[in-house]
């Protein structure tokens, strides 16, 4: 089966399987890339791109996998991510790591610096060298500016520099573009042309289907752990790629959609509403668009990471500003500008980021429960203990957030019982509109399905809930519509049908 | 970049002469070189033992117990020329050893127990001073025989402390700012996460920082027993509060990252001449220590661009 190396790849993974306990992680995984080739690496969430670059960059020691990696032809063992760096791979993580106080020359230079040891730092021969060595590779930087002052994307690219002062075989890029404007990510791919020229290797990870269209020679599809599909450029196409890249079957993960009743009430109503850009004040972030939501009625929010979903959510929870349009509750009625005033109209927002904005992770899964609802819980300005404790514990019984125990702390909790916890914490106050953003994001496959169950239930007790989610196919399954964005625009409506989901990817790459 | 990084300095050496020419306006004998040599004089050990833990910060750690390690040096140096009749270079080494398990203690607390540093090394404050309580049984060491002694009174005495200091801050200075080394110890405590990235590894910069630290305060007890020609378990008391007031005022930022061993001696002079221009002026010591207290707070304001050092990320 194991064809011989013959120097024409840069990187050969081959036979690689990885098992965490029960769960297969990857299943005899092939992976080569041609010398001086961008190969496009995609997969959705959970698919094991992940484990597999973490095989690759030492992290997963070898001894922990089955299977051989080779590099450039030398079959190589890799103990540690500095292995992996010795043998010529040098992966930029997702996760932005620069070194702010130093300069972009001292963070480019970081690698060569722990090998010198103690020497001399001539600055300006240095800044010097750097200078050319960007100018060389087409990198807009300035070698001696403090890192510190670098926009999102400038450091992003210093990334990509830093690698390549290793002089890499092969350059990893995980999912670079996941935080950059359109705008930035054009920069971007020119810098990888431009590396691609100068006959470097690139691996590009993304699960944006355009992204490798526009800019991959070959590619390969990761789906449950295997790839499914590989081919070159000269048989991209679009419909193929996404089929593949979804292609799994639901099982019966997802509950039995309700029926809204007719005469349901419309209980919150956008008109021409146009959202500021938060990171561009004064900007809008979408053009204008309008929705209904009903009571019992679950509206998905559609589209690809950075599209404007989290900021429609934050803006009807006053939490981002509007610059113009109309947010209307269900009679009628408008709300203040503030986040109090948008919790006192009945809607609460759960969000994406658990760790930094929603729990308390000192605390009790008692004390996260019962936090937003002191007031209620207190005579005169004392906490009625027992009280707490019981609606607490009734709460948490409900939504079966494991442990039981309601003193557990909150930090020691898995993923999904923190969001379980966060979406119990929202349901005390009793809210009629719940906006629930990535709510099963890094949690784990049992956990999502109670989740689902829990949003269900809010729906069948009359709560509207807009529905905001990376995953297509949940998004699709969850919800009874899912309006749709894309390029800064609205694009359309379709009904929530989980055999949808081509449609729904297209829609959300802004069309054909 | 040049102004950058030499104007925070600069601007902490004209704030410092702006004190000392008011104190001198206030009262002529001030501006004596006895007087200002008594200033130095008074933060030349502090001055010693926190060198090298401005190192450690910028990587991204503390030490709290270096007054106490000075002090357990000082008694062991102590113990061993008084009472043993060891050579003063051996004594001195082995002294120095001493400085170095301390440190390396510290170190691997912190960094393979992955206890926080703080904690850590308060710790060892409390048992490093309660051993050189119980080694010297709570006694002055005297009689200190040869050139350990010999140094008393002498104008190389007189001077030795001062000049170790200069020598191991500019040696701090040289290593944190102007080499390789320093890059890197600066890139761990900016980034510990792209520090890793690079290939640095993070554990063993941060314990050879831990065991020079270690040395540094070790070295502190050594010079202060050559400067008295004796030996006492309450030395350094305290210098850890004034070491971080120090390195604030300078200019470090204790979340790491970014460290100046010149502006930890800046700071250092700072409090000195306050606290001497105080007593020369009559005023009321009780003063001294609120007027710290506000200097270190302003010393955050000077430049409030760097505003982000100061908050943890």
């Amino acid at each position: 089966m194991s064809e011989k190396s013959t120097g024409q790849y840069a990187l050969e993974m081959s036979h690689i399987s990885k098992n965490f306990g029960p769960v297969i992680a990857l299943h005899d995984v092939d992976l080569k890339i041609r010398n001086g080739y961008i190969h496009g690496l995609i997969g959705q969430n959970g698919a094991g791109k992940s484990t597999l670059m973490k095989i690759l960059s030492g992290y997963y020691p070898s001894g922990t996998f089955d299977g051989e990696i080779i590099v450039a032809g030398n079959n190589v063992e890799l103990k540690s991510p500095r292995d992996a760096q010795q043998s010529g791979i040098a992966i930029v993580p997702q996760e932005i790591t620069v070194a702010g106080t130093l300069t972009v020359a001292e963070n480019i230079l970081l690698s060569e610096f722990n090998k010198r040891g103690l020497k001399l730092y001539a600055k300006r021969d240095e800044d010097k060298a750097i200078e050319k060595f960007l100018a060389d590779n087409g990198i807009p930087l300035v070698s001696s500016q403090l890192v510190d002052t670098l926009t999102l994307p400038q450091k992003q690219i210093l990334m990509i520099a830093s690698a390549l002062y290793m002089n890499p075989k092969v350059l990893v890029l995980d999912e670079p573009t996941s935080s950059l404007t359109n705008d930035e990510i054009g920069t971007l791919f020119s810098i990888v042309r431009n590396l691609k020229v100068k006959g470097y290797t690139t691996v590009f990870i993304t699960h944006k289907i355009a992204e490798i269209m526009d800019l991959c020679d070959s590619v390969s599809i990761l789906r449950d752990g295997q790839v499914v599909y590989e081919t070159d450029r000269t048989h991209f196409n679009s419909d193929t790629l996404i089929s593949n890249m979804i292609g799994r079957s639901i099982g019966e993960l997802y509950p039995t959609k309700n029926v809204i009743k007719s005469d349901a009430p419309v209980v919150l109503s956008v008109t021409d509403l146009i959202v500021e850009n938060p990171r561009k004040p004064g900007e809008k972030m979408l053009d204008a668009f309008s929705f209904e939501l009903r009571a019992g009625e679950i509206l998905g929010l559609g589209g690809l990471v950075g599209s404007g979903r989290t900021e429609i959510l934050k803006a009807l929870f006053r939490e981002n500003n509007v610059l113009a349009g109309k947010i209307q509750l269900g009679d009628g009625k408008v709300y203040g500008d503030a986040i109090p005033d948008a919790l006192d109209a009945g809607i609460a927002y759960i969000t994406e980021d658990r760790k930094i904005e929603g729990l308390l992770f000192n605390m009790t899964i008692r004390g996260n429960l019962t936090a937003s609802i002191m007031q209620v819980l207190s005579a005169k300005g004392v906490l009625k203990r027992k009280s707490e404790k019981e609606i607490a514990k009734e709460t948490s019984k409900s939504l079966s957030v494991k442990p039981s125990d309601i003193e557990a702390m909150i930090g020691n909790l898995s993923g999904g019982n923190q969001q379980k916890v966060l979406i119990g914490k929202s349901l005390l106050v009793k809210p009629l509109i719940f906006m629930l953003d990535e709510p099963t994001k890094g949690v784990d496959i049992a956990s999502k399905a109670e989740i689902y169950q829990i949003i269900h239930d809010l729906v069948e007790k009359g709560a509207g809930v807009l529905l905001v989610s990376s995953e297509f196919p949940e998004l699709l399954a969850i919800s009874h519509r899912v309006i749709v964005f894309a390029n800064g625009k609205y694009q359309g409506e379709m009904v929530g049908d989980i055999d949808k989901e081509h449609e729904l990817m297209l829609m959300a790459i802004g069309g054909k | 970049m040049k102004s950058l990084r030499i104007s925070p300095i600069g601007k902490r050496v004209i704030f410092v002469f702006i004190i000392f020419g008011a104190f001198a306006l206030l009262k002529n004998s001030f501006a004596t070189y006895d007087s200002i040599l008594s200033i130095v004089q008074g933060i030349a050990f502090v001055g010693i033992a926190s060198a090298f833990l401005t190192l450690l910060i910028t990587s991204g750690e503390f030490d709290i117990s270096i007054g106490a390690n000075a002090a357990l040096a000082a008694i062991v140096a102590g113990e061993l020329v008084a009472k043993s009749h060891l050579s003063l270079w051996l004594s001195i080494f082995l002294t120095l050893l001493v400085g170095l398990v301390i440190g390396a203690i510290n170190g691997a607390v912190v960094l393979i127990a992955k206890v926080p540093s703080f904690i850590a090394t308060i710790a060892m404050l409390f048992i490093a001073r309660s051993f050189s309580v119980y080694i010297s049984q709570a006694k002055a060491i005297e009689n200190f025989p040869g050139l350990w002694k010999g140094f008393k009174g002498s104008v190389m005495g007189q001077y030795f402390s001062i000049i170790v200091m200069l020598v191991v801050i500019l040696i701090g200075e040289f290593i944190l700012n102007y080499t390789t080394f320093g890059k890197v110890i600066a890139a761990i405590g900016a980034n510990k996460e792209a520090a890793r990235i690079a290939g640095i590894n993070v554990i063993r910069t941060k314990f050879i920082l831990f065991m020079l630290t270690g040395v540094g305060a070790a070295l502190a007890g050594v010079v202060a027993d050559i400067h008295f020609s004796s030996a006492r378990s309450s030395l350094g008391t305290g210098w850890e509060l004034y070491a971080i007031a120090g390195l604030v005022i300078g200019g470090t930022s204790l979340f790491g990252g970014r460290g100046t061993v010149v502006g930890l001696l800046i700071g250092l002079l700072l409090m000195q001449i306050i606290a001497s221009g105080m007593v020369a002026g009559g005023i009321d010591p009780w003063w001294q220590t609120v007027i710290t207290g506000v200097i270190v707070l302003i010393s955050l304001g000077i430049d409030r661009k760097r505003k982000k050092v100061f908050v943890n990320e």
